[in-house]
């Protein structure tokens, strides 16, 4: 720099006395600029040329390198550097530069997106008394019904979103799906991403599918499309993330097996501080399978519960805060809200009715939720529909330990949840007149806490206690109260390399899958999961 | 009150025309690159020198720090690709993405080793772009050293002629100790790895790595491979050196049956190094490596 600056001085001064003597006061500042204008000029040549030196002494310093050291360099096993010694010397490093000085030097295809391909199966088995205990834990009972996991009896409900099957893990193999996902950055302005699974029956399910901006200035993001909401924590994850092989019980049975899972936009802003806050909120159409769920049109007319409205219908908010722990640990505190501006549900309950005498036997109201009468002869069902909106509280604690181990070793996580599902419903419909009108409130709450540790190189231990219904209750225009269901779960991962894992988990669990019915079975799954593709990221 | 408010407005007026580049680093090397060419900088590192930098987890912090960065120093060439695209997507900071001036990577600025590979993960977690670790290469370094002052000549033009200079400082320094070094390596025995992560710096002093402990990338060793590793090197001379956050068992087996000296070296300075902090690093290795003798 100050070499060149030195060489145009010299210019300058060469020429300048010239101009002097053949131009009048009016030419010699055109004359003047002129000069400037060549001194930039030769400065950027001389700089140009330097370049062009450096590159060249650096192509010929690696050709002498790759000539000379590889032979010398070469490892016994690892026969990937007998390619780099053939390359080295000049397409490789040429290669390699070419990525442009702003670039990232990557092996992701130049135009195609990031495609990787996740499979993830295993073999189940519980000692439930139907053997269905995988499908229990989502169908925990909840004083205001669960969502499409709940069982509505032979009249066959037909929701009118997210009720399609999925497979919940049956005695023996399952398959429980590949997930294909294609990452790319669009333009400058944006970046887009695909998630499709497929289950083992071959149902194709659109997991997410959005662009999100890159370019907004002061600290904004902007989402939009399907995909998983950011409220809580573990929501936005995908299931070959989780540390266990199936969800915890306030997620599944408060959210259903997706999640909070919606079509929709999202903003979120960071600000610019000296420790990690971010806030942000999301309108969603509310196709939600069981937090937003409407019916479907023959039982929103029969149940006299309106139709659909318009969307959006569902909206969250939520922050998360990080203090600064330093480089190896990390505490994540976040606090979520969503509303359901409509939610429709239809419950049904029996009537136990004497034979030759048609009076129903009246229990109390909170029969509303079918159990048997036992001197019942013949029972009569009754469907009673609400509709309302429903609100959802969630806190969560996420602590990471890296302990800097080989392959993991000695990493420490600590993550907590607590759900608290609000549904402030009228009766819309009733084989009782007299209460329609009346509202209830339908209250259930949950937590789960897991921990895990890498006990050796590869190899991570977890445990997690979850519960569904600390709170489980009915007020308004009947009131009552009802169990909880709870499981303890422990698991051991073994991660082979960075692309592909095996598990095994044993789970004890406690599911009220009635009122006032229970069923404690084990449940033990084995795991595996591979990664095909791109390198997959590690967040937080 | 007020008058809390009108210092305060008087300290911000005051502080913000000396406004001194906000830099993130990936690991202590860069760091130290970055103090060495910018010593005014407000700094960050993101990792210290006792963790793997390929394994690392995107983490709120990274997010904080490098949403109001003007630059990110990483080493590049997917060493980072776990969680840095993660943490910079997330941080909202448009300036310092791939292709920007604010997004500058070590290993984009001079030629790469190991480059060209087949991409089968048979071979393990293969990176067909190249080996990353170019940050145990002092000359490398020099070189990164320049482009990085360049970089922050082009964001920061009022102290273009300060990065310049710093950066020729450092080259000059290198330079400078580069004889030294070769002399000392001259005909060292050679040196098993635990990963290729130090393959630069054998190549540049000519030192044979004589092999590596894992058979391929991010795959603990078979016992098999060690017992042939061991049974091709005995009789021979050499030095084992492995990371801190590589397992210390193969290593020290493997030195034992040997009879090799075994050392544990981070691939970077500590985190609150600077120019002469990485050659003192360099140092270190260099004394490693020359005591197999």
């Amino acid at each position: 720099m100050k070499q060149s600056l030195s060489r145009g001085a010299l210019l300058g001064a060469l020429l300048s006395p010239v101009a002097a003597i053949a131009a009048g006061d009016a030419d010699l500042a055109t004359l003047r600029a002129e000069v400037a204008a060549m001194q930039r000029q030769y400065e950027s040549r001389i700089r140009a040329l330097e370049s062009r030196l450096s590159d060249a002494e650096q192509a010929a310093d690696a050709a002498r390198q790759a000539a000379g050291a590889d032979a010398l360099s070469l490892p016994l096993t690892a026969p990937r550097v007998l390619r780099a010694q053939s390359q080295a010397a000049a397409p490789a490093p040429a290669g390699s530069r070419s990525a442009g000085l702003f670039d990232a030097v990557t092996s992701a295809n130049a135009f195609n997106p990031q495609i990787a391909v996740i499979l993830d199966g295993n073999f189940y088995q519980d000692d439930s008394d139907d053997g269905n205990g995988a499908a229990l834990v989502g169908a925990a009972f909840q004083a205001g019904g669960g969502g499409h996991a709940h069982d509505h009896g032979d009249d066959g409900h037909d929701h009118g979103d997210g009720g399609h099957a999925h497979a919940t893990a049956e005695n023996g193999f399952n398959f429980r799906e590949a997930e294909l996902s294609f990452t790319a950055t669009v333009d400058p302005y944006f970046d887009a991403a695909t998630y499709i699974s497929i289950d083992g029956d071959g149902n194709v399910n659109l997991e997410e599918a959005y662009f999100q901006t890159r370019a907004l200035p002061y600290g904004l993001r902007v989402k939009g499309g399907k995909f998983l909401s950011d409220f809580g924590y573990i929501n936005r994850q995908h299931p070959h993330a989780w540390d266990f092989v199936d969800q915890n019980l306030p997620y599944l049975n408060l959210l259903g097996f997706h999640g909070l899972q919606d079509t929709g936009l999202q903003l979120t802003w960071l600000p610019d501080l000296p420790f990690y806050a971010l806030i942000g909120g999301e309108a969603l159409q509310g196709n939600q399978e069981v937090f937003g769920a409407t019916l479907g049109d023959t039982d929103q007319d029969e149940l006299n519960l309106g139709s659909t409205n318009t969307g959006p219908r569902l909206f969250t908010a939520f922050a998360k805060i990080a203090p600064e722990l330093g480089r190896n640990q990390a505490l994540q505190l976040g606090v979520s809200y969503a509303h359901a501006e409509q939610h429709q549900a239809s419950h049904t309950h029996t009537h136990a009715v004497h034979e030759g005498d048609h009076d129903e036997e009246h229990g109390h109201e909170h029969d509303d939720h079918g159990h048997d009468h036992d001197h019942g002869v013949t029972e009569i069902v009754h469907e009673t529909g609400l509709a309302g909106n429903a609100d959802l509280w969630g806190i969560d604690l996420v602590y990471k330990y890296d302990g800097g181990g080989a392959y993991g070793q000695g990493d420490f996580t600590f993550q907590t949840e607590y759900l608290r599902s609000i549904k402030d419903l009228t009766v819309r419909s009733s084989a009782h007149p007299e209460q329609i009108g009346s509202g209830r409130t339908f209250t259930t709450d949950g937590l789960y806490a897991q921990a895990t540790y890498g006990f050796l190189p590869k190899w991570k231990a977890g445990l997690r206690y979850d519960v569904l219904g600390l709170t489980n209750e009915v007020s308004g225009g009947r009131s009552a109260s009802f169990g909880s269901s709870d499981r303890w779960t422990a698991d051991i991962t073994w991660n082979l390399s960075e692309f592909s894992q095996l598990r095994a988990q044993y789970a004890y669990n406690d599911i009220l899958v009635a009122e006032d019915e229970r069923e404690r079975f084990n449940a033990f799954y084995l795991q595996f999961l591979v990664s095909l593709g791109s390198h997959g990221a590690h967040e937080f | 009150m007020k008058r809390c408010f009108m210092g305060a407005l008087a300290w911000l007026l005051l502080a913000a025309p000396v406004l001194a580049l906000d830099v993130v680093a990936t690991s202590p090397s860069m760091g130290a690159l970055v103090r060495a060419v910018a010593p005014d900088a407000t700094l960050t590192v993101l990792a210290g020198p006792d963790r793997d930098l390929h394994a690392l987890q995107a983490k709120p912090s990274m997010i904080s720090a490098l949403r109001g960065a003007d630059l990110i120093v990483a080493v590049g060439a997917e060493l980072e690709v776990g969680w840095l695209p993660a943490a910079s997507a997330s941080a909202a900071n448009p300036a310092i993405l791939p292709g920007r001036e604010g997004y500058f990577e070590a290993a984009a600025q001079v030629p790469l080793l190991d480059a060209g590979g087949a991409a089968d993960r048979a071979m393990g977690d293969v990176h067909p772009a190249g080996n990353p670790h170019v940050d145990l290469d002092p000359v490398r370094m020099a070189q990164v050293a320049e482009a990085l002052g360049e970089r922050m000549a082009r964001l920061d033009p009022g102290n273009a002629a300060s990065y310049r200079n710093n950066a020729e400082r450092l080259s000059a320094a290198v330079a400078e100790r580069v004889p030294d070094w070769q002399g000392r390596l001259a005909g060292a025995p050679g040196v098993v790895l635990y990963h290729r992560d130090a393959v630069y710096l054998l190549d540049r002093f000519d030192v044979p790595l004589l092999g590596t402990i894992e058979a391929v990338p991010g795959v603990p060793p078979s016992g098999r491979h060690l017992r042939e590793l061991t049974a091709k090197l005995r009789g021979q001379d050499g030095v084992i050196i492995h990371a801190p956050y590589q397992s210390p068992k193969a290593p020290q087996k493997l030195a034992r049956d040997l009879g090799w000296p075994v050392a544990t070296l981070p691939l970077s300075p500590p985190v609150d190094a600077d120019g002469d902090g990485y050659l003192r690093h360099i140092e270190r290795w260099v004394a490693a490596i020359a005591a197999a003798r």
